[in-house]
C-alpha cells in the first residue's frame, strides 16, 4: 500500500515517528552517506540523530513533524533515503521547499496539516492510516485529522509516478 | 491591483502560459548550475531516457564538492559526472575552477532580470546581481537540462530596506545573520526577498553575495537585490563593458506600487558583529553577548564568504600576529580566480605567514566533505553559511558562524570571546 515511483496514491498504513521543527536535511542524512550506493544511502537516514531508526523503520510507516521539515540541501540523497527505507508519506505544520518539490518529483507524498494544532493528536508510534489524495490520517482511536488537499498538479506527479514521468508530456501547462 | 515586485517582473518576463493567474506557472529558464555531487544523481535517469539538453550554451557545470576527491568511492563519482559532461561536449565545463556559485557569478550567463535554476540550495546566491535564481533537487533540474523550463509557484514577496550607514567592522555576514535573527529560519518560506540598498555607506558586491547566498537559511526561493549602480558596475567589469556599451542582462526594479506581504527596515548604523551559535544559522546573538567559547577550528571559506573581500578582512586582521596555536585556521578561496587575486593583493601571503593554511577552492569541510573535517571535541568559527548538527563532521561537533573578520580575530585568540571587537588586538 505504499506509495511509489509505481504511481500508487493509495492509502499508506504504517506507525508514527515524530519529530520536531526545522529538521534539516543534514540531519535527515548526513553528509558522509551521500553516495550513489543505494544501500550505503538507506543506512544513513536519521544516523547521527538516531542510528536505530533505520534499522526499525517497516514499509508504510509515516514521518510527522512540525515547520520547516526538510530545510537545508537541495540534495535528493536525502528523499532517496527516505523512500529506500519504505517510508509511506511525511506530514508535517510545513515544508521547506525545495525537500518538498523534491519528495512531490519522486512521488512521495508530503502533506500539511489543515489546523497545525492537530499534529498533537498523532502519537509516536501509533497507527495511522493516511490517504493522500482524500487528504486524511486516520489515527488508531479512530480520529480523524485533516490534511491540506494536495493540488492538482502534485496530484498529476504522484498519479504519473514522478516528474520524469511527465516529461513526454510535460509541455502541457498543469491545471492549477 | 497593486503593482509587482521584482519577482513577479522576472517571472512574468519569463513566462509560457498565457493565464497569468495560474498557481503553478511554466516558465523558461536563462541558465542551468550543476555540481558533481547533485548532477551525478541524474545521470542514470538521464541516459536511461535517452534524454538530450535543450540548450547546451546555457549550461554551467564544475565539480567543487569532490575537488580533488577524498576517496576512491567520490573519485569515481566524479569521474562519472566529468566522463558524462565531456561525452557530451559541455562547453562550460569548468574543471576545478572552484565553487559552482561564485563560478556562475563571475560568468555571462548570470545577469540582471535572468531567472536561473540550478541544482543546489545556494543558487539563490545569484540574486546578488539581480538575477530570480533558485536551487531544486536533481529530479527537477533533470527535466529543466532536457526542456528548458520548470514549474515556478508565483512567491510573495518581502521587502528588506537596508538604510544607515554599516560600522566598518560589519560586513555582510553580520547584515544577514542580524536578519535571520530577526526572521528566523524559515521566516521567509516559499518568499522571495528582495533587498534594498539604501544605506549611505552601500553594500558592496562581496556582501551581497553573502546576504543573498543565506537568504536560503531563512527558506527564502528568491534572494534578489534591486538593481542599482554597484549591480551595474559589477556587470559592466565582469563582461568587459566600455561606459557607453549597453548590459546584457535587463536590470529589474520594482513598480513603485509593488505590493509586498511585509516591509521590513533594517538600520545598520548600530550593527555590531552578530554570531550564529549551535545548531541552527537562525540562533543569532550579538559577538558581545556570546559566553566566551574555545574554538579548535577557523574556516574561511564556502559559497558564502569565500570571496576577495572576506579574504581581504581576514587578511587585514591577522597582519604580522599569529593564529593560536590551539586552533587550525583553514582558508578556502571560493574560485581559482578569487585565488589568484588574493595572490596578487599579497592576501594569501600575509595569511600564510599568521599560520593559516589554504586549500584548493571547493566546498571544503563546509559539507563536511574534505579537509578540515571536525572531529567530536572540536569547536569551529566559520564563514560557511550551515551549522546543522553533524554537517562538518562529527554529530557532537560544534560549528558557530561569523563573518570573516570574526573568524579571523577568533583564531588569533583562541576563542570567540564578547570582547573580541571592543579591546585592542
Ligand atoms: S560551499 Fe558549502 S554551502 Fe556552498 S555549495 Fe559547497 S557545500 Fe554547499
Amino acid at each position: 500500500m505504499t506509495s511509489g515511483t509505481d504511481g500508487a496514491t493509495g492509502p499508506v498504513e504504517g506507525r508514527v515517528w515524530r519529530f520536531g521543527d526545522d529538521v534539516n536535511t543534514d540531519v535527515i542524512h548526513p553528509p558522509a552517506f551521500y553516495s550513489l550506493d543505494p544501500d550505503k544511502v538507506r543506512r544513513g537516514l536519521f544516523h547521527g540523530y538516531d542510528p536505530t531508526i533505520a534499522r526499525d523503520l517497516r514499509p508504510g510507516d509515516v514521518f510527522v513533524a512540525g515547520r520547516n521539515f526538510g530545510c537545508g540541501s537541495s540534495r535528493e540523497t536525502s528523499i532517496r533515503a527516505i523512500k529506500l527505507n519504505e517510508v509511506g508519506a511525511v506530514v508535517a505544520v510545513d515544508f521547506a521547499r525545495i525537500f518538498f518539490r523534491n519528495a512531490t518529483n519522486n512521488g512521495l507524498p508530503c502533506l500539511t496539516f489543515a489546523r497545525p494544532a492537530d499534529l498533537e493528536l498523532v502519537e509516536a508510534g501509533t497507527r495511522v492510516v493516511l490517504d493522500p489524495v482524500a487528504a486524511t490520517l486516520t489515527c488508531a482511536d479512530g480520529t480523524v485529522v485533516e490534511l491540506v488537499p494536495p493540488g492538482e498538479f502534485v496530484r498529476e506527479i504522484w498519479a504519473a509516478g514522478g516528474l520524469l514521468n511527465l516529461l513526454p508530456t510535460g509541455m502541457s501547462a498543469p491545471e492549477s | 491591483m497593486s503593482g509587482r515586485t521584482i519577482s513577479d517582473i522576472i517571472i512574468d518576463a519569463h513566462s509560457l502560459d498565457e493565464d497569468r493567474s495560474a498557481l503553478f506557472r511554466r516558465v523558461s529558464v536563462d541558465a542551468v548550475l550543476g555540481h558533481d555531487a547533485t548532477t551525478a544523481l541524474l545521470i542514470d535517469d538521464f541516459e536511461r531516457r535517452g534524454l538530450s539538453i535543450w540548450d547546451k550554451s546555457k549550461v554551467l557545470l564544475t565539480n567543487d564538492h569532490f575537488a580533488p576527491p577524498a576517496t576512491a568511492e567520490r573519485a569515481d563519482i566524479s569521474n562519472k559526472f566529468l566522463g558524462w559532461a565531456r561525452g557530451l561536449d559541455m562547453p562550460n565545463l569548468m574543471l576545478d575552477k572552484g565553487i559552482c556559485h561564485q563560478l556562475l557569478v563571475e560568468h555571462r550567463l548570470c545577469q540582471p532580470g535572468g531567472l536561473i535554476v540550478g541544482a543546489d540550495s545556494h543558487t539563490i546566491m545569484a540574486g546578488a546581481v539581480n538575477t530570480c535564481a533558485t536551487g531544486m533537487g536533481a529530479t527537477d533540474i533533470l527535466f529543466t537540462l532536457a526542456t528548458g523550463t520548470t514549474w515556478l509557484r508565483l512567491p510573495p514577496t518581502i521587502a528588506v530596506r537596508f538604510t544607515g550607514a554599516l560600522p566598518p567592522e560589519s560586513g555582510g555576514r553580520d547584515v544577514v545573520l542580524e536578519l535571520l535573527r530577526v526572521l528566523g529560519e524559515g521566516g521567509a518560506q516559499y518568499r522571495s526577498l528582495e533587498f534594498h540598498d539604501e544605506t549611505s555607506t552601500r553594500l558592496p558586491q562581496d556582501d551581497r553575495f553573502a546576504i543573498s547566498n543565506m537568504a536560503v537559511e531563512i527558506g527564502a526561493k528568491f534572494g534578489v537585490f534591486a538593481a542599482d549602480e554597484v549591480t551595474e558596475a559589477h556587470c559592466r567589469d565582469r563582461d568587459g563593458l566600455g561606459p557607453g556599451e549597453p548590459l546584457l542582462g535587463t536590470p529589474v526594479r520594482p513598480d513603485a506600487d509593488a505590493g509586498y506581504e511585509r516591509v521590513i527596515e533594517l538600520d545598520l548604523t548600530d550593527l555590531t558583529a552578530r554570531v550564529a551559535k549551535p545548531w541552527s544559522p537562525g540562533n543569532v546573538v550579538p559577538v558581545a553577548e556570546l559566553e566566551p567559547t574555545e574554538i579548535t577550528s577557523a574556516f574561511l571559506g564556502s559559497c558564502a564568504s569565500g570571496r576577495l573581500a572576506d579574504i581581504r578582512d581576514a587578511a587585514e586582521e591577522v597582519a604580522g600576529k599569529r593564529v593560536h596555536p590551539n586552533v587550525r585556521f583553514v582558508v578556502i578561496p571560493a574560485s581559482v580566480e578569487v585565488f589568484k587575486q588574493a595572490l596578487r593583493a599579497g592576501y594569501v601571503e600575509v595569511l600564510t605567514e599568521a599560520g593559516a593554511q589554504f586549500n584548493h577552492s571547493s566546498c571544503g569541510a563546509c559539507g563536511g566533505i574534505d579537509k578540515g573535517v571536525l572531529g567530536a571535541a572540536d569547536v569551529c568559527v566559520s564563514s560557511s553559511n550551515r551549522n546543522f548538527r553533524g554537517r562538518m563532521g562529527h554529530w557532537d561537533s560544534r560549528t558557530y558562524l561569523a563573518s570573516p573578520r570574526t573568524v579571523a580575530r577568533a583564531a588569533l585568540r583562541g576563542a570567540i570571546t564578547p570582547d573580541l571587537y571592543r579591546e585592542a588586538q
